[in-house]
Order: structure tokens, then sequence, then C-alpha cells
């Protein structure tokens, strides 16, 4: 027998289902293995499957660490990851389509599928526009994603479409009294209750998951406290923000891309501007720092000293320039310190770039060196103390959010 | 009851039933590795420890005299008077002179002679020059040692309380030109007089303040050799 338009188009509605299905499986269970608070390798390629991607900056890893990958951060330690409403999703429209593909008699089932595949389609436009205007990169598995529900989309709408032109082949041709069993008169009751299913389906893998969560409540404030509390000379930085509430002491280096995507997420989470900033510059820079025994970001001593030349009035749109332009700016250090410095001076002037000459810059650069080193901190940035409280490295990015709330609740919006 | 929507919809169903389960037992699992994982932690990674710089010079008996200023010196505490006596020194470091001489050459880049007039305490503008110069480039030492001498001419009192002076010289002056609140915590001095390891003539190609006078043994002993020091402790 012939298989029709629509339960083709179904086919495809549950294969496409069943890829997004996949990835958001795999998504899902990358963001899962962040709960030890360890580090790990994620996924990020267009087969499932594929292996873990060794690469430290992958988009896919941006993406998971960003504030948009999960929801409920600040109720429980990494919140409940977006993939994972999409799996049980998914799994809903696998189904639904697996039941018109085998014949679905409601009349209403291929419209609310339709309509029901525009859910994922528009949850997908909107990560699409946060990748591209907020995170400026495009994971693969979540591209993967995209694809998978606009496919979803696309065939649902072409399954209900061959559906009516069916129905409506049907009402011409066949006999009066067939045309009265092929199209019996229904109400909303199937509705409701496919949308309970929907509904259902995506929530109870949140469910199992939020059951499963580790007590991580304990481990947040087992991270060191500061030893010496303030600097002698009186060298750190302190950063102006709009509404501090609660003093906050952060270790930063300009070029390192965890600082960078540490104070975004701040910034964007709308927590730094209820931070009272203390900044201490840490550049991983062997030209300053004597803590290393290899420059990891060359140049991040100029910029640290650009950033102290900035005073406490440019410090942060200085330190934020730097972050933004970060990858040619770290070439430029690989480059030369004139190259670096000439660029400074091309960005912030005269002022700034003899600044950086000065023998007092070096002297306060090494004062917040020296700071780190009386303090014994870990030789990692960016590192963050609420008061004289080290927050864990852990606690910066996929649980920034629950320590606040239980720490500093009051530094949220 | 022959509904002919009945068996897509329990095919669908069961479909559906299967893969919310299996995606919630799963899901469970995954956090509950994770959640092992965290309770019982694979061999952390040893994590680098900001601290103060030590460097190849730092031996066992350099840092010998270093601890012993630190400690006997006063610079433990800034209750003590600074700085120890030339006998002292002979018996905590229990080495000759050549012997206590060679443990600070390799700072030779990194210090700097200071010299004085002869049978004088006062520094001279280069002296200062090269004390500032010397004072700025800390890099990540912790500690600044003064070690004064005093040249053979005169009597070993006169020479100790010279050298005892010239000292103070700088470390006052140190003082003076960098209001530095942490000072105190940081200078420890020595010494010698002219009693105990005079510096050799080839201390003379070190950077010193008065590279444009001659130098002689004499001279070059009328000094306080200034040094950053790159060790722990």
């Amino acid at each position: 027998m012939r298989m029709s338009s629509s339960r083709k188009a179904a086919v495809a509605a549950v294969v496409m289902a069943s890829l997004g299905f996949v990835f958001a499986g795999y998504s899902t269970y990358d963001y899962a293995a962040q709960l030890d608070r360890q580090v790990h390798a994620v996924h990020c390629s267009f087969i499932p499957g594929a292996p873990v991607s060794t690469d430290a900056d992958n988009p896919c890893k941006t993406a998971l660490f960003s504030p948009y990958s999960a929801l409920f951060r600040a109720t429980w330690w990494g919140g409940i990851p977006v993939s994972l409403f999409a799996v049980g999703a998914f799994a809903f429209f696998i189904a639904f389509g697996v039941y018109l593909a085998l014949g679905a008699r409601s009349r209403r089932a291929h419209p609310f599928y339709a309509l029901a595949a525009l859910v994922p389609l528009g949850a997908s436009l909107v990560m699409f526009f946060i990748s591209a205007v907020h995170l400026h990169v495009f994971c693969k598995l979540c591209v993967a994603i995209y694809v998978a529900s606009l496919a979803l989309a696309a065939a649902a709408v072409a399954a209900w479409h061959a559906n009516r032109n069916d129905a409506f082949a049907l009402a011409t041709t066949a006999p009066s009294d067939a045309r009265g069993a092929q199209a019996p008169a229904e109400g909303w009751g199937k509705v409701v209750v496919w949308l309970a299913a929907l509904g259902a389906a995506v929530v109870l893998p949140a469910v199992a998951y939020v059951a499963a969560l580790p007590n991580v409540r304990p481990l947040i404030d087992k991270c060191g406290t500061l030893a010496v509390a303030s600097e002698s000379h009186n060298g750190l930085l302190k950063i102006p923000t709009a509404h501090p509430v609660r003093p906050v002491l952060l270790f930063e280096d300009p070029l390192c891309p965890t600082c960078k995507a540490f104070h975004e997420r701040l910034v964007d989470e709308g927590v730094f501007d209820k931070l009272d900033v203390t900044m201490a510059l840490f550049p991983l820079d062997t030209e300053c720092n004597w803590m290393l025994d290899r420059p990891l970001h060359p140049g991040a001593c100029i910029l640290s000293k650009a950033v102290l030349c900035g005073g406490n009035d440019q410090a942060r749109s200085i330190l934020e320039w730097a972050f933004d332009n970060q990858e040619s700016l770290r070439e430029l250090g690989k480059q030369s310190a004139s190259a670096l410095t000439s660029k400074i001076g091309e960005r912030w002037g005269a002022e700034i770039t003899s600044c950086l000459a000065k023998p007092q810059t070096t002297v306060r650069l090494n004062q917040q060196l020296h700071f780190a080193a009386n303090n014994h901190i870990p030789v990692s940035t960016p590192q963050m103390f609420l008061g004289t409280k080290r927050i864990c490295d852990e606690d910066t990015d996929l649980g920034l959010k629950y320590t606040l709330a239980q720490l500093a609740p009051e530094v949220l919006p | 009851m022959n509904d002919p929507d009945r068996r897509p919809a329990m095919v669908g169903v069961g479909v559906g039933i299967g893969l919310a389960l299996v995606a919630s037992a799963s899901v469970a699992a995954m956090v509950h590795n994770a959640k092992v994982r965290l309770e019982e932690p694979a061999a952390a990674q040893a994590v680098a420890v900001a601290d103060d710089a030590e460097v190849a010079y730092c031996t066992p008996a350099f840092k010998q005299v270093l601890q012993r200023v630190i400690n006997a010196c006063g610079l433990a505490g800034t209750e003590q008077r600074r700085g120890c006596q030339p006998a002292d020194v002979k018996t905590f470091a229990s080495i000759n002179d050549d012997d206590f001489n060679s443990l600070f050459t390799p700072l030779k880049d990194r210090g700097a002679v200071v010299m004085f007039d002869e049978n004088a305490d006062a520094l001279d503008p280069s002296g200062k020059e090269l004390l500032e110069q010397r004072w700025l480039d800390r890099r990540g030492a912790r500690y600044f040692f003064i070690v004064a001498r005093a040249s053979r001419d005169g009597t070993t009192e006169g020479n100790r309380a010279l050298s005892h002076k010239r000292a103070n010289s700088v470390a006052f002056y140190l003082k003076e030109a960098t209001a530095d609140p942490d000072l105190d915590k940081q200078v420890g001095m020595l010494w010698l007089g002219s009693e105990f390891a005079q510096l050799p003539k080839s201390f003379c190609e070190w950077p010193n303040s008065r590279h444009d006078k001659a130098c002689t043994p004499e001279a070059i002993n009328r000094s306080a050799f200034v040094s950053w020091v790159d060790c722990r402790l």
C-alpha cells in the first residue's frame, strides 16, 4: 500500500524530532557532567556520538557556561539546563509523530502537531538570537537543535497541509456517508490531553534531574579566605558601580578569556553594578609576574598597567575594552610590547601611554601581585572574594547565581 | 469498540511514555554519576599558589644567612633593633669570608654596591639614585638586604660602628624616600665592620654608585651592598 503524503511528512517529523532528541540529550549530558564541580570537555559536533572537543574555548563550552543555558539557577546549583526541556519536548514530538504516521484519525491531530511544533522552533529562534547577539558564537550542538526544530516544524506543517489535501480529496470523491465517517464531530478534549502530555513530557525529565541533584550548599564556602584583607600601600583599584551593596575583591587578567566570560556573566546577571568592587590585577604574564614559568598571556602586564593608569574612573572602561578586543590584543602582545603600547595609545591617548612607562605604575602592579602572593591565592584568574571569603572557581560559572543567592542575595536583581 | 484511531494512539502513547521514562532515567543516572564523582573526587591536580619568588641562588647556606637575619637581626618583629653584630655573623654562618661572599655572587646583576667616602656614612646623590633604582626593581622578592662594611683603615671598633652607621644611612634614606609602610618587614641589615668578609677587588666590577672613580680594595669595602633577595623562608 502506498504511504500518503501526510504520513510521509509525519515520518520525516519523527526523524527530525529524533535528531533533536539526540542532540539535546548530548547537550544535557555535557551539562550534567559539570555537576561534579570538576572540569570536563564537551561535545561540539554535528555528528551524534563524535568525541568530545578538547578545545578549551569551543563555542559549545561558551554556550554551556553562559547565563542562557539553564533556568532556575538561583534555586539549584547550575539550574536546569534548557536542553533538558528540549529532550522532553522532542520525546513528545517523536511519539506524536508516530501517532500521525500510523494514521491518526482525529481531525485536530495534524493542526495541533503543526502548531505545537512551532514552540521548539520559537525557542530555537530565541536561542539563536541570543547566540548571535550576546554570545557571538554558534555552538554546533545548538545549531543542530535549531535545525532539527526548524525541520520538525516544516515537516509538521507539511503533514498538516497534506492531511488537509487528503481530507479535501476524500470529501470531494467519497460518497456522502463515507465523508461523515471520516470527519466525526470532535470536541477540544483531546487537544487538552495532548497539551497536558506535552507539558508532562517537558517537565518529567526536569523533575528527575532536580530530584537527583547533589546538595552543594556545604561546599560553596569551603574555598578559603583572605589572609591579608587590605593592601598596605592602598595599591588596589576601586571600580565605581551604580548601586554597590556588597564588598567584593576580584583578581583579574585583561587577556584571560575566563575573566572576560566571568565579567560578562556578572554584568548580564545584573550583579556587577550591585558589587562594591575592589580589583587586583593578576596578569598571567612573566614580564611582571614571577609566579609563572612561562607567559600564558603575553602583553597582559602592559594591559594591566593601562588599567591601573586609567585610575578608579577609567579602569573599568579600559578593562572592558581589553576584554572586548582580547583576540587582537593577544596577538599584538605576542608580536611586541611596542605594538601593544601603540594600540593602547591609539585608543586611550598619550596620557595613558606615558603613564605605562612610569616606574610608579610598575611598582603599583607589583604591589598588587605581592598582595596576591601574601594571600597565597591559587595562580589562576579570575578569582572572587565576597568580603574575605573566596568563591570557589566552580562557583564562578554554572553555580554563580546559586552561590550568590546563598551568600549574598542582596546582589541579585 | 472498533475505533480506527485507537491503535495509532496506543502506539504513540506507548512510545511517548517509553521515551519519557528513558529520558528521565538517563537524566537521573547522569546526575547521580556526577553526584558520586562529587562525593568521591579523583585526586585533585596540584594548583600553583601565589607566593614570593624563589630562584636558584636560594641555597640552604644562603637561606641560613637569610633566616638568621630575619629572626635574629630584627626583621621578624619591628620592636627589636635591627642588624647583627659581626661576631654573630661569624657564629651563625660558620663559614669563612670567601664562602660568605660567594653566597652573594649570584646577586651581581640584581644588587649593587653603594659606596661611601672614607670615614663617612652619608649617601651621595649617585648612591641615592642607585639605591632608588634597586628598590623599585623589586619583582617577586620578599626581602631587601643591606650588607654594610668598612675598610680596614682605623680600629676594629670604629669600623664596626661606621659600618653600622652606613647600614642605617641606607635604611633611613629608603624610609624617607619611599615612605613604604612595609619597609620594616622587608629590610634586613648586616654590618660587618672590617673584620669579616671583606670584599675582594673583583667586586669593583659589580654595579656600584662610583663607577666613574677609581675602585680600590679599600674603596669597595667603604660600602653597603644592597639587593632584593628572591628567596622564600
